[in-house]
């Protein structure tokens, strides 16, 4: 029914409604109900269908052998030997018949009340008429709709006069005039201006820049210009695409470390301060690695699917962790790009959508070859060398390039040496005898143990590079081919080492793969005596230039280079093709019953693949951007809309398939979303500046008795919007106010306050520690994310815990928001840091209020809320008079150094009502 | 003069249906013969519309009727986090102590993975002593001495199974329906269903012992995909019961009130401005708070017990226990909380060492449940709250009739490996059948042969004697419809009273 409504609005309210209105209410009637009135597929047959028949006639259920999801399926015969429909002849369509039954065992839907005589008709025209399948509207690429003329801004009269600013105003105002609303006047410019601050760059205005508006020396536009170049745009934007990302610091699960993702986080929010056009920031961020000479930020960029969550559980499967990555890693990419909810496809065909059971897996198989397996240290890593040691890489690049023929073997040993990919995880070994993966991940044998290794890909390398720890002396490891008998490759002492080592064991040369046995012995251990634990190996040739004098000296530092230990951020690396990885359907979406085999492929649905893409994320990437993917730009409009007015064009934010809400603005949409690809090429801050510019961005907030009555939530937006702001606007705007925010950007995350005991996770040794000096102001963007235990004042405004892609936050009001800006001890030290500045004001108290109100609010304060201030002062002032012990604890929880004031009673009285002020319903709310 | 605003709107509310639907309602009749030019100039006219507030949008936690009649208005969940063992405390087998030592038939092996074990595990017989109790004739082991008198209050699910073999997955499954992040827990689900009988308490409090928090972390009590407000709120033994629950040093009751006063004058004015719904609900939530912090630490203050309490339940003021957190759920549903969480940590009892040890450290943590949990049981009985208040036991998993033998070796304490095949949990009060045992192991106690109960079978059970059809709960996301049980779950009548 709701699609229906859709229908109604973008077709019948705007044109019926209005010939209604003009001529007779009879003629409509007979233009409405004329029987060559087409039936839509879309906008009319498919929400019947949507609503009363597909839960048992499609996707997982196909009741009688009769599924509506598909034409095929459709049109098809079913278990009677007959098809449910025959088109041109409803009376003759069981499909038909079924519906209008009086007998209730056969009558459909089945147990159901039945549907109404409108709705069958609507489905006997259909029939009747050929029965034409359809596509929903999302999936059909937007055409750029003509803009409505011009003859409304005349017959909205002169006191909407100043509503017209953009195209955009004459689509809205179409649409409200449609239902009989008017717009709102435009805001106050004090709060216009807030509004407009908190939406570019999170943080309030400052005063002077609200006077220069008011007193005309600067304008509306030339702010919004401002604010678009302003560093802190990228860190107000990039909370929207981190909660899209799933970026945190840790890494999930029970043990739920720490891992440093800290840089992708800065890739974001530079992304969005460069206006990177979102074709480039999708395809970086999608394939980076596989870009032609990607840079490091391009390699960083890939991070955003490294955000999957990883297991370290003892005992997990690493496997099973790699393939829910995968998946997550599918299903994300769909909600990200194409608001469209794929996660139902892993089990089964979509339920309501056309998308089939294997084109989950087609799309699973651009994912599933990436060299990452659920290790504990988060493989593949990006190494992110010092300076000294990236000038020694580029020499050795450098001597490389002039001692071999071969690019590829050069840029193979720079991989190599930016991630130390490809590498052989040692949970991969098998048949362990007295011996065992240790902690259920790592290569450890006893003495006189073994295991297998098998089908390794050794390649003639002359080197085995292994990365282990040993603690006792003593030990020989031996790789023979096959087994016991087998050829030694290699056979070599493991030294004991300091922590974790690697090193560089020569082997002999073998072709191909071989099925390495694995042998160890040491005397001096005990019978049931671990010693070592192997992390992985890797098989490298030799470097080139072997006769040149130098090769000693560069193979020495390419030794070093690689054994140094720099930081590093989890990246995509592509698998080589000799471990590439075949992609099998899922049966049921259980990962361990395997069914047939597919190759990378998008549903057939949406756009073709671009011709000269390659079959790879890479290509993937470009698909999702491509000019006739009907989802991706009018997903990017719909989110950027919703962070500016609190909700979608479409509401359904996360979904814009034919379950989605239908929208009254969809021809806004698709406007928008053509201008973003056609005439903003892919940027996003013109995009934002149209929607700020607009006349509808800059209506009064105000909700008339009316309005409330007749669009209650503002879907029609006769006025601005009004709506709490977010976890980190709210803490942000707090520090800023009272100047204790920091400007500092970038860096690894920071631990500002936060009560004890906050962190209990089990085994796992990390703790809260309070960052010293600025960091604990910065903003709340850069607040470290512990995935299990999210910073708490966070979660309770409504902050995920970015465990999974999250489209939009809920928007709740609860009592403990309450608790967190009256009581948690960062509002309160914000308190007295900006009480403490306005005390200096030396003007009389009721001044002093009003100033506060105004850095606040950016209003004239009214009489009425000033009395209400001013009654709160002197209760305060009466409490803490006399009360000397009270003053001093109070204050305490104020920054360090406040000086030069003289009557601390009146600062923490002032303070009180600093607090309250920070609690008001204007400061909390985007106004 | 806010109560009479919000009263006021609460009555317009139920006047008239909302302005959306009556638009909707209006135009979807406008093909049939009924449809005239009347209807028309209601539709395009503001009739008598209404804001649409309903006693949600001022309280997320207002109270709500469920679909059917319930038997039992709230819940307590004991969740013994780390899974103890079945096999030493309800699921006796004798026959497991014929192969005690014996190497593990290789059928218990073909296909199956187990967290540490390797190779081939001797069995491992019961290490605790057995006899049947009460009028029923459950078997309860001597570990549980004070429980073992109460056996007929509760019914045993003998044969529960899930699919999850790690403590995060596991509790994640067993708390939220499914293994992995992101979806609503079982509490929240209730609190978001029922809502709450007290508006100065949180619907949902979670309580840990044990020294740590579980494995798979917050999210066993998170709210997943439904507000936020549903979410379980952790009550502490130590530092502040509720975060930012404490006034401001230097600050007192009177002032605070004072401080609430002047917010919600200067929100008043704000909303006759505006005319924003939200500001009400935001006044409401001001002074929701202004009496939780009056409430919450009165609640959680457990000094004032009468002695004998103390001793029922050996408790000791001060301390995080396990002890406590049982007299404080009783407290808390008392006051009308909807779901009160226990968990309870230490149960992971591989043997490694001598705390983890199934003859010695896992009795040491019998001892500090028994008497606590039995104490729970009859304090609510004597206060009449045990028949309107659903108590739920148990743990992610079970453990193994094997003994553990980790990286295949033999260790020096006995232990048993993570097990999914089979455990025992029970329930009691509230529309649950007194001294019923459903559901039988085999001779060993490795899998269920009869009365085998699923994850999803508990979940269906608990929200039916809430009144709640488990097929009909659902809340709708990412553009489907999700229920607790996923797609499984059967009320498990047996233990139905």
């Amino acid at each position: 029914m709701a699609s229906y409504w859709g229908r109604v609005q973008n077709q019948v309210m705007r044109i019926i409604y209005s010939i209604l209105l003009i001529f007779a209410v009879g003629l409509g009637y007979y233009f409405w109900t004329g029987q060559d009135n087409p039936v839509d597929y879309s906008t009319q047959v498919k929400p019947i269908i949507n609503k009363h028949c597909i839960s048992c006639h499609g996707g997982v259920k196909k009741n009688g052998g009769f599924s509506l999801l598909f034409q095929e399926e459709a049109m098809a015969d079913t278990k009677s030997g007959h098809p449910a429909i025959v088109p041109g002849d409803p009376e003759n369509s069981p499909m038909i018949q079924r519906l209008k039954e009086t007998d209730p065992e056969l009558r459909m839907p089945y147990q159901k009340p039945p549907l109404t005589k409108q709705e069958i008709r609507i489905l006997e025209d259909w029939i009747r008429q050929g029965a034409q399948w359809g596509e929903h509207w999302a999936y059909i690429p937007p055409i750029e709709p003509s803009v409505p003329d011009e003859i409304a801004e005349a017959r909205a009269g002169s006191a909407s006069s100043d509503f017209f600013v953009n195209e955009i105003d004459r689509f809205i105002y179409r649409d409200m005039e449609s239902v009989g609303l008017k717009p709102s006047p435009r805001a106050d410019t004090g709060r216009l201006v807030r509004r407009l601050y908190l939406d570019l760059i999170g943080l309030p205005p400052t005063t002077e820049v609200v006077d220069q508006i008011k007193n005309g020396s600067l304008s509306y536009e030339k702010v919004i210009d401002q604010l678009l170049d302003d560093p802190n745009f990228g860190e107000k934007w990039a909370s929207w695409w981190l909660d899209l990302a799933r970026y945190a610091d840790t890494k999930g699960y029970e043990k739920d470390q720490s891992r440093a993702m800290w840089r992708f986080r800065d890739y974001v929010i530079q992304s969005f301060n460069q206006d990177k056009p979102f074709d480039e920031f999708t395809i970086e961020q999608l394939a980076g690695d596989l870009m032609d000479n990607p840079t490091r930020e391009q390699l960083i960029a890939t991070a955003f699917h490294r955000n999957t969550m990883s297991n370290d559980e003892g005992g997990t499967d690493d496997e099973e962790y790699r393939i829910a990555s995968v998946i997550d890693r599918v299903n994300t990419t769909f909600e990200v790009w194409q608001s469209t909810t794929y996660a139902c496809v892993q089990c089964h065909a979509h339920t309501y959508d056309p998308f089939k059971h294997e084109e989950y897996y087609e799309v699973m198989a651009f994912f599933n070859n990436s060299r990452d397996e659920d290790t504990a240290d988060n493989e593949p890593l990006l190494r992110i060398y010092p300076d000294t040691i990236a000038a020694s890489i580029e020499e050795l690049k450098h001597w490389m390039i002039q001692n071999t023929n071969s690019p590829s073997r050069v840029e193979d040993e720079m991989q190599f040496i930016r991630t130390l990919e490809p590498k052989i995880h040692t949970h991969l070994c098998t048949d362990f005898v007295n011996g065992e993966l240790s902690d259920t991940k790592y290569l450890a044998l006893r003495h006189k143990g073994h295991c297998a290794l098998n089908n390794t890909y050794l390649n003639n390398a002359e080197t085995m590079v292994i990365s282990y720890s040993c603690w006792k002396e003593g030990g020989r490891m031996t790789i023979r081919e096959s087994n016991q008998e087998g050829k030694v490759i290699t056979s070599f002492p493991l030294k004991k080492t300091n922590g974790n080592a690697i090193e560089f064991i020569p082997i002999a040369p073998m072709q191909d793969s071989v099925d390495l046995f694995i042998e160890f012995t040491n005397p001096l251990l005990d019978a049931q005596e671990n010693s070592f634990r192997v992390y992985w190996f890797a098989f490298r040739p030799g470097l080139p230039g072997q006769s040149q004098p130098e090769f000693d000296k560069m193979n020495r530092k390419y030794r070093e280079i690689i054994q140094s230990k720099p930081e590093g951020v989890s990246v995509m690396v592509e698998n080589p093709p000799y471990m590439h990885r075949v992609t099998q359907v899922f049966e049921k979406g259980n990962w361990m019953v395997l069914g047939d085999t597919v190759l990378p492929d998008v549903p057939e649905v949406l756009n073709p693949f671009p011709e000269n893409a390659p079959r790879n994320r890479l290509g993937l990437a470009q698909w999702l951007v491509d000019e006739r993917n009907p989802l991706t730009a009018r997903t990017v409009v719909n989110r950027i809309w919703q962070q500016i007015f609190g909700q979608g064009l479409v509401t359904t934010v996360e979904d814009l398939g034919s379950q989605s809400e239908p929208s009254v603005h969809s021809e806004l949409l698709d406007w928008l979303a053509v201008r973003l690809m056609k005439t903003h090429d892919w940027h996003l801050k013109p995009l934002i500046r149209d929607i700020v510019r607009s006349g509808t961005y800059r209506q009064s907030s105000i909700i008339s008795e009316r309005k409330r009555e007749t669009d209650p939530q503002n879907l029609y937006y006769s006025r601005g919007p009004r709506f709490r702001l977010s976890a980190e606007q709210i803490r942000d705007q707090a520090l800023a106010v009272s100047g204790l925010l920091s400007d500092k950007q970038y860096g690894p995350s920071v631990m500002p306050p936060q009560p004890d005991g906050i962190w209990q996770t089990v085994y796992s040794g990390e703790s809260w520690r309070t960052s010293p000096g600025e960091d604990r102001y910065r903003r709340g963007i850069y607040t470290f994310i512990k995935r299990t235990s999210p910073y708490p004042s966070f979660v309770s405004f409504d902050a995920g815990s970015r465990e999974i892609c999250i489209t939009e936050r809920t928007r709740t009001n609860t009592p403990l928001q309450a608790l967190v800006t009256l009581n948690d001890p960062v509002y309160t030290e914000a308190a007295i840091a900006w009480a403490s500045r306005l005390i200096h004001e030396r003007a009389s108290l009721e001044a002093i209020l009003a100033q506060a109100y105004y850095e606040a609010t950016f209003r004239e304060i009214s009489l009425g809320k000033k009395e209400a201030l001013v009654k709160l002062y002197d209760e305060s002032l009466a409490h803490f008079e006399g009360n000397h012990t009270g003053v001093k604890e109070y204050l305490k929880i104020g920054p360090d150094g406040i000086t030069g004031v003289n009557n601390h009673i009146e600062l923490a009285a002032l303070s009180v009502v600093c607090s309250a002020i920070m609690n008001l319903d204007e400061f909390l709310t985007k106004t | 003069m806010i109560s009479k605003l919000v009263k006021e709107f609460q009555k317009r509310e139920v006047e008239s249906t909302t302005r959306r639907h009556f638009i909707r309602d209006c135009v979807s009749g406008m093909g049939t013969a009924a449809f005239g030019a009347m209807m028309l100039s209601s539709c395009g006219s503001s009739s008598s519309g209404s804001p649409q507030l309903s006693a949600r949008d001022l309280n997320p936690l207002a109270p709500q009727s469920p679909h059917f009649a319930p038997k039992a208005k709230r819940v307590i969940y004991l969740h013994m986090a780390g899974a103890p063992s079945q096999l030493e405390l309800f699921d006796y087998k004798p026959e497991l102590q014929k192969l005690h030592n014996q190497p593990c038939p290789e059928s218990f092996l073909e296909g199956k993975k187990f967290a540490f074990i390797r190779g081939v595990p001797n069995m491992l017989g019961p290490q605790a002593n057995f006899k049947q109790r009460g009028e029923s004739g459950a078997w309860v082991s001597d570990n549980l001495p004070h429980f073992a008198g109460l056996a007929d209050e509760v019914s045993f699910l003998k044969a529960v199974h899930t699919e999850q073999f790690n403590h995060g997955p596991a509790q994640l499954f067993m708390h939220t329906g499914n293994a992995r992040l992101g979806r609503p827990s079982v509490g929240s689900w209730v609190t978001y269903g029922l809502g709450s009988e007290n508006n100065n308490l949180p619907g949902f409090v979670v309580l840990t012992s044990g020294g740590k928090t579980p494995d798979a972390g917050k999210s066993v009590w998170g709210s997943g995909f439904l507000p936020s407000v549903y979410q379980g709120v952790q009550c502490r033994s130590k530092g502040d019961p509720v975060l930012y629950i404490q006034d401001p040093k230097g600050m007192d009751r009177s002032l605070k009130a004072n401080v609430i006063e002047a917010i919600n004058d200067v929100n008043q004015q704000e909303f006759m401005e505006y005319g924003d719904p939200e500001i009400l609900a935001r006044i409401n939530q001001y002074e929701m708070a202004y009496r939780m912090q009056i409430e919450v630490p009165e609640v959680m203050n457990i000094d004032d017990e009468p002695k004998y309490i103390h001793e029922l339940y050996g408790t000791e003021p001060g301390r995080e226990s396990f002890a406590n957190n049982c007299l404080l759920a009783r407290k808390l549903v008392e006051k009308g909380v909807r779901f009160v969480q226990l968990y309870d940590w230490g149960w992971d009892s591989h043997g490694t060492g001598q705390s983890t040890a199934i003859d010695y450290g896992f009795r040491n943590k019998c001892r500090e449940m028994d008497r606590p949990m039995s104490a729970l049981l009859l304090d609510l009985k004597q206060r009449g709250l045990l028949e309107e208040t659903l108590v739920v036991w148990g743990g992610e998993f079970g453990r193994t009739p094997m003994q553990e033998n980790r990286e295949g070796k033999k260790m020096a304490f006995l232990g048993r490996d993570h097990h999914t095949e089979a455990f025992t949990m029970w329930m009691a009060g509230g529309g649950i059948a007194k001294g019923v045992s459903h559901g039988q192991t085999d001779e060993v106690g490795y899998a269920g042969v009869e009365g085998r109960t699923s994850v999803h079978d508990i979940h269906a059970t608990i929200l039916h004697v809430l009144g709640y059809d488990h097929e009909r709960f659902t809340y709708n996301f990412q553009g489907r419809p999700f229920r607790l049980t996923d797609v499984g779950g059967n009320v498990i009548k047996k233990i139905l009273a």
